[in-house]
């Protein structure tokens, strides 16, 4: 959907100079003691999918808004290539013409600023149907679809006021507004919830969500806030001094931090929402998981710490029952057991089954209803894991998964 | 040779500047008057139909017409003295010279936005052509308005329309000047985000930087009125009409009472002017701000 190749920035009056200096591997520092020239942006690369949920993080001065506005030419690039697919095919960002960039911006690009950016003589409904109002809406429409991106954002009849009458909030949601109402399929948005408070920031995250899932929008989203990114990205770009340092998922970057900047960076997320009950368990192959003998064709398995709760497992790793002090026991869905209204705890008499994908958090919160190990199942319903408390707490304390607990174990 | 123009040091070195420019005059005379008149047509239109109109306009109707626009712009305090002052202008035997004034006002700042405003337009879109009308309109600007009445007269024949086209020269700087300033005073966050939405440039200047200027371009306005006003005397030495005429004879035959009234009514006419476009320029910035 997004393609950026490596997109370099550099801000002053001869960049190409600069650039050459950068491509030969003088640091940033000494470019700017030497020339003036400020790297924005330095060799930035990635790819998106349609319907893609991409968050940009950083420290201030990082980088994050200059490469937002490469990607819509706002700034034009020193170095490096945007490809933007549309309906119409690829556009070529940095070579499209002034009418091909136009259509970009005004057909499949929409932008939210971290400084609004509204103006200040248009009513808010005005400056919501400003998009529309490039585009060639007629006025009657575009005062209809502004109501509705009003509404969206929840600010559903504030449509005559003047935006100075707004707080901060408000006029930042003003500025999402305006970036719903055209309707495009890209949303570039610059810590577009900062002046939110949490309750209302809560909400525009899962109306984000929900545009996501049900209109495919193609997302890039810069935020300073770490669970947010967490929550919301499906890949998470992690910049410093113009780079990207690391470029995963949530979860890759929570367990694996690349650098001891990323490191420091995540060092205070809450990992429960993050890591999966897929990256949680213990294997069948590891050595915890002992196999204690075969019924017929079967295998019967057992974690090493629990060795009392016998597993019995098919030749393609479906359970077949689990036996719990040699009585067998009820197999539930893990989202049964929450649902359960009251909960009831029962320790001992069944054993909880979990998609691989879900998080740690789900473990966490089954761990009060029974002791038993989890299984954890993939997409196909086979046995790929167990987690027991000592997964758990292995995971949280670590913030890690397999690969360190098989580590820490050996 | 002049005896104002003699010192023993520098006559050997001495330029002939004022020949050069007697030259230069002369020569534009005799060589471009026809477009120097033919300049004067439009000006001339303007002001015959606007004076036309004022003086045709029985005086309660226009009292009451400008009371009422004053009324809508700047609230009832400023309705009720700009209706007492033209009553007093009335009452002083100046109205018909008060309407040529007002006329001629009108005419020049009509020119004055007419030329002044694409000037300050193209002023802010670029640096070279803001940069080489400065010194023009410094120029403009501070060359006292004697000096060039005579080339305008040679020019433009004397008469009310070449007090016009004086009064243009010297009004016309600040208008441009705030226009430009205006226009690159509107912030860059919102000039980018109506770029983000894919405006064009006309787009932006109509949607976004003209209607953020207007407060100051408003000020240009109400400047630029203010300058012709004051200029009324000193075109009236032309030949122009209105009440720059009583202050231009009372001085002549030294009639004082003559000159004072004349007086009072430009401070009046100012006065009000100055009012209700100050409150026309307030009025969009409270609207805008
Ligand atoms: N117009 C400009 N001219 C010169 N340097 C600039 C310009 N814009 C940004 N920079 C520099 O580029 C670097 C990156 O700035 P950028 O605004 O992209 O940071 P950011 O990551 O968005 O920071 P923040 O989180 O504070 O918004 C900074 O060092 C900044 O000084
Ligand atoms: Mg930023």
């Amino acid at each position: 959907m997004i393609r950026a190749e490596n997109v370099t920035k550099i801000f002053g009056p001869a960049p190409q100079e600069a650039l050459r200096l950068l491509r030969d591997g003088t640091s940033k520092d000494a470019i700017r003691e030497a020339t003036g020239h400020v790297v924005g942006v330095d060799d930035v690369s990635f790819s998106l999918k349609p319907g893609e949920f991409f968050c940009i993080m950083g420290l201030s001065g990082s980088g994050k808004s200059t490469l937002l506005r490469c990607l819509n030419r706002l700034i034009p690039m020193t170095g490096g290539r945007v490809v933007i697919d549309t309906e119409q095919g690829e556009v070529d960002v940095g070579e499209a013409g002034s009418k091909a960039l136009r259509d970009l911006r005004t057909q499949h690009l929409s932008m939210v600023f971290q400084r609004f950016g509204l103006l200040p003589h248009r009513s808010v409904r005005d400056n919501v149907a400003y998009g529309l109002e490039i585009q060639g809406v007629p006025r009657k429409q575009r005062l209809e679809r502004a109501e509705r991106a009003l509404e969206m954002v929840g600010l559903g009849g504030w449509g005559p006021s003047r935006t100075s009458e707004l707080s901060g909030g408000m006029q930042q949601r003003v500025g999402l507004a305006r970036a719903l109402a055209t309707e495009a399929q890209v949303m570039l948005m610059d810590e577009p919830f900062s002046a939110l408070d949490p309750l209302i920031k809560m909400q525009m995250q899962e109306e984000m969500i929900k545009l996501q899932h049900d209109l495919g929008k193609t997302i890039v989203f810069i935020t300073h806030d770490l669970d947010e990114a967490l929550r919301l990205g499906d890949r998470i770009a992690i910049m410093e001094d113009g780079k990207v340092v690391q470029l995963g998922t949530p979860e890759k970057i929570i367990i694996e931090p690349k650098t001891a900047y990323v490191a420091d960076f995540v060092e205070h997320a809450d990992p429960t929402n993050v890591i999966s009950a897929g990256t949680v368990s213990v294997e069948l192959a590891h050595e915890r998981v002992d196999v204690l003998r075969r019924e017929g064709g079967n295998r019967v398995l057992a974690h090493r710490t629990q060795s009392e709760v016998e597993i019995v497992v098919d030749d393609d790793d479906h359970v077949r029952e689990v036996r719990a002090d040699g009585k067998r026991v009820e197999l539930v869905p893990i989202d049964t057991l929450l649902a359960e209204e009251p909960p009831v705890a029962r320790y001992r008499d069944r054993a909880a089954v979990v998609r691989a994908e879900r998080t740690l958090r789900t473990l966490l919160e089954a761990r009060n209803l029974v002791n038993l190990p989890v299984l954890v199942i993939d997409d196909q319903e086979r046995l790929i894991g167990l987690v027991t408390e000592r997964e758990i707490i292995f995971s949280i304390i670590e913030k890690r998964g397999r690969d360190a607990l098989q580590e820490a174990a050996a | 040779m002049n005896a104002l123009l003699t010192d023993a040091l520098f006559d050997p070195i001495r330029i002939p500047l004022d020949q050069w420019f007697a030259n230069f005059i002369n020569w534009l005379t005799l060589n471009y008057r026809p477009t120097f008149q033919a300049m004067k047509v439009p000006i001339e239109v303007i002001l015959a139909n606007v004076d036309a109109f004022l003086q045709w306009l029985p005086p309660l109707a226009f009292i009451v017409i400008i009371g009422l626009i004053a009324y809508r712009v700047a609230g009832w305090r400023i309705a009720v003295f700009t209706m007492a002052a033209f009553t007093v202008i009335g009452m002083i035997g100046l109205w018909g010279l008060t309407m040529t004034t007002l006329s001629m006002v009108l005419a020049s700042v009509l020119v004055c936005v007419i030329l002044g405003v694409p000037l300050g337009i193209l002023a802010a879109r670029s640096d070279r052509f803001r940069g080489a009308l400065r010194p023009v309109l410094d120029v403009m600007q501070t060359t006292p308005a004697f000096v060039y009445l005579v080339p305008v007269v040679m020019l433009f024949s004397i008469g009310t329309v070449a007090g016009v086209i004086a009064t243009i020269i010297f009004a016309l700087p600040p208008l441009i000047r705030l226009t430009d300033l205006g226009l690159r005073q509107v912030p860059a966050d919102v000039i980018e985000a109506a770029e983000a939405f894919g405006s064009s440039e006309r787009e932006i200047l109509v949607k976004v930087r003209l209607p953020l200027a207007l407060p100051t371009v408003m000020a240009g306005i109400n400047q630029t009125i203010m300058l012709a006003l004051s200029m009324v005397v000193i075109a009236a030495l032309i030949g122009a009409g209105g009440l720059g005429r009583p202050v231009v004879e009372g001085l002549n035959a030294l009639r004082i009472g003559l000159a004072g009234i004349g007086g009072v009514a430009i401070v009046l006419l100012a006065i009000v002017l100055d009012r209700l476009t100050q409150a026309l320029g307030e009025e969009r910035s409270s609207n805008g701000a």
